[in-house]
């Protein structure tokens, strides 16, 4: 992994250099800020996220979970109550209502760490703590030979720091 | 000529920014917010003595408990057939306060209201620890509580399984699922915080934890990109999940035969009181928080004044359920429902029925009035007589339904014993141990939202006039304006 990492302070430099990036074609662009910008998810033009996905299994999972517990222990060991239904829905509604919650949510953190790529046990290559704080950061991962085309776009679009790194 | 980025102050914020309309004047950049913020972590005497305090309150709840194993149930004031007090009044008091918490970081976040950014992660921490120390109450309220686990079902060498037609059973669902997506949505949350943390911190060791904690988090557009889709969907499961929780905890009152209780109206009024005494105690925590550690311009007069308005709204609904409970009482023709309501205001249990009416439903009209919203001496003088007066809501709910049933020779008193005010004050020192101790170690604020709110430096600005085509050429730039 080799790359190019550009410091930025200004948001609009940032997606300007995004911009002149993509249209160049070169390397792989990641961008790094302290918080979330719409400014930089449209020049990105990332699909949707797809842990919704995750959402939505884990939720199935869990109410189908959450009912079939409770209407499995019933068939199990009956409480025969006259006119009352050996396994009965109302009731457990609240137990799959809650299990589908449950279920669901955890499904959404592993959907959450297994798009994002974490837990990540290094981020020294492409990364500097001011990314965390104040500045933007573009890290472009690519060839040798593009690399001065690189270099020379974040210069001209406003880097304050432009390095290599490997 | 340049590609230049929209600007947010002059475009108008996107719709998926929580924080829209929110202004913070007196915060200039990004790095003012992660300084102040951080400095707010330096341990000091006074945080010292508070959980010193804290533990103190703790031991005294909890030698309270050891003397109420050895001697049994009894001591704690319980007499037939008043067998609930103070612990399920408190339980219930601690799942309400709770409320407020999800309600600000969750129900907000999907509302948009943007004056949730500054508080919500105070609120959530609350949430939590709030939600631990209810745990507590029913396995206090066990005369045996190491077999508490029996509520759990698992396949066991005894082959039985818990009673899921049960609302206790419902409780433990609820409760245990409450405060594994109320933690989780804390701690995913933190983790673009404690990124900066970890990235600001010098002492190896605390680095390190950092690190780990933070899971490697780089701030990078495919990390938000699912930070931002996850929070969402743990904001829509928690949503759902704090109503159907509070009106869980109702169920274990409202499927009673007893007068007071077995009625319908009780899941939306507990949902209602517990949000109304969990903003109640939002301001009891943010006021000193927001003085103390110097952030009154984060938590501004208008973040108080958005949550009083909110405190006085669901003062009024919770107004609402009570004189609807006394009406409904009235045209029930129920005369034991009748006699229960006028025993309530007007018999034995008058004192404590007034002092909920009065904190809760009369105190609160004060925050019509825009200057005592704004007033922050006020408002943490009328949060305290809210969380006296939401306690007394449960003790009134609670204590006068199980004393004055059908049969007048059931009816008797009930008088606590220093074993269930001991352990009421250990649940305050619980829980106030557990939130010293997160505010010195975590952010108060969350520094990456509020950063979402504060405008970005900006190296060209595009002029709204420009745009709308009136004097300027479209296009043109003029400088940006110093931040």
């Amino acid at each position: 992994m080799r790359g190019i990492v550009g410091v930025f302070s200004e948001l609009d430099s940032t997606v300007d250099a995004i911009t002149e990036l993509k249209k160049l074609r070169v390397g792989d662009v990641t961008v790094y800020s302290p918080t979330p910008r719409h400014e930089l998810d449209d020049v990105l033009r990332h699909g949707p996220s797809v842990v919704r996905r995750f959402t939505l299994i884990g939720a199935l999972v869990g109410v189908t979970f959450g009912y079939w517990i409770p209407i499995w222990v019933s068939d199990y060991w009956p409480l025969v109550v006259g006119g009352k239904p050996i396994a009965s829905w109302v009731p457990y509604t609240i137990i799959g209502f809650e299990v589908m919650v449950l279920i669901g949510s955890l499904a959404t953190v592993a959907g959450l760490f297994i798009n994002a790529r974490i837990p990540r046990i290094t981020q020294t290559v492409g990364y500097d703590p001011r990314f965390s704080d104040g500045s933007f950061g573009i890290w472009v991962e690519c060839r040798p030979d593009e690399q001065e085309t690189v270099r020379r776009v974040l210069t001209e679009k406003g880097a304050e720091e432009v390095h290599g790194e490997r | 000529m340049t590609a230049l980025a929209p600007d947010p102050v002059e475009e108008g914020r996107r719709p998926n920014i929580p924080s829209a309309d929110v202004q913070l004047p007196a915060v200039a950049n990004y790095t003012q917010v992660t300084d102040e913020i951080l400095n707010t972590l330096k341990l000091t005497k006074a945080w010292f003595a508070g959980l010193a305090f804290s533990v103190f309150c703790l031991a005294i709840g909890g030698t309270a408990w050891m003397y109420q194993i050895y001697m049994g149930l009894g001591v704690a004031g319980y007499h037939p057939p008043v067998m609930w007090g103070v612990y399920i009044i408190t339980f219930v008091f601690w799942v309400g306060i709770g409320h407020a918490g999800t309600l600000i970081s969750a129900i907000l976040y999907l509302f948009r209201a943007g004056f949730r950014t500054t508080i919500y992660r105070c609120a959530e921490a609350m949430t939590v620890f709030a939600v631990m120390t209810a745990g507590l109450f029913p396995i206090l309220h066990l005369g045996r509580p190491w077999k508490f686990f029996w509520l759990i079902p698992y396949p066991n060498w005894r082959l039985i399984w818990p009673q899921f037609k049960s609302p206790l059973v419902w409780d433990v669902f609820a409760i245990l699922t409450y405060l594994t997506v109320s933690a989780t949505f804390l701690f995913i949350g933190l983790i673009p915080d404690l990124a900066v943390l970890r990235d600001r911190e010098t002492n190896p060791v605390r680095k390190r934890i950092y690190g780990v904690l933070s899971f490697g988090w780089r701030n990078s557009d495919r990390e938000w990109r699912h930070f931002a889709r996850a929070y969402l969907f743990l904001a829509a499961f928690s949503t759902p999940l704090v109503l159907s929780v509070h009106s869980v905890v109702s169920f274990d009152f409202a499927m009673a035969d007893v007068p007071g209780w077995h009625t319908t109206i009780f899941p939306p009024y507990f949902v209602a009181g517990a949000i109304f005494s969990g903003i109640g105690m939002v301001f009891t925590i943010i006021i000193p928080i927001r003085r103390w550690f110097k952030l009154k311009h984060y938590v501004t007069l208008n973040h108080l004044d958005a949550a009083a308005k909110l405190c006085l709204f669901t003062s009024l609904v919770v107004g609402c359920a009570y004189l609807t409970e006394f009406f409904i009482a009235w045209y029930s023709g129920s005369e034991v429902e009748q006699s229960y309501f006028m025993n309530r205001v007007f018999g034995q249990w008058w004192w404590a029925a007034w002092i909920m009416l009065t904190c809760n439903m009369i105190l609160p009209m004060l925050l019509f009035s825009q200057k005592l919203r704004r007033n922050t001496t006020f408002l943490f003088t009328l949060s305290i007589f809210i969380n006296l007066g939401m306690w007394y809501e449960r003790f009134v709910i609670i204590v006068p339904s199980l004393s004055h049933e059908y049969e007048p020779w059931q009816w008797a008193p009930y008088a606590p014993s220093f074993v269930d005010w001991a352990i009421l004050v250990g649940s305050f020192g619980w829980f106030s141990m557990w939130f010293l101790l997160f505010v010195k170690q975590l952010p108060v604020l969350a520094i990456a939202e509020i950063k979402e709110i504060v405008p970005p430096k900006f190296a060209h600005r595009v002029s709204r006039r420009s745009l709308d085509g009136h004097g300027e050429t479209p296009g043109s730039v003029e400088p940006a304006e110093a931040h």
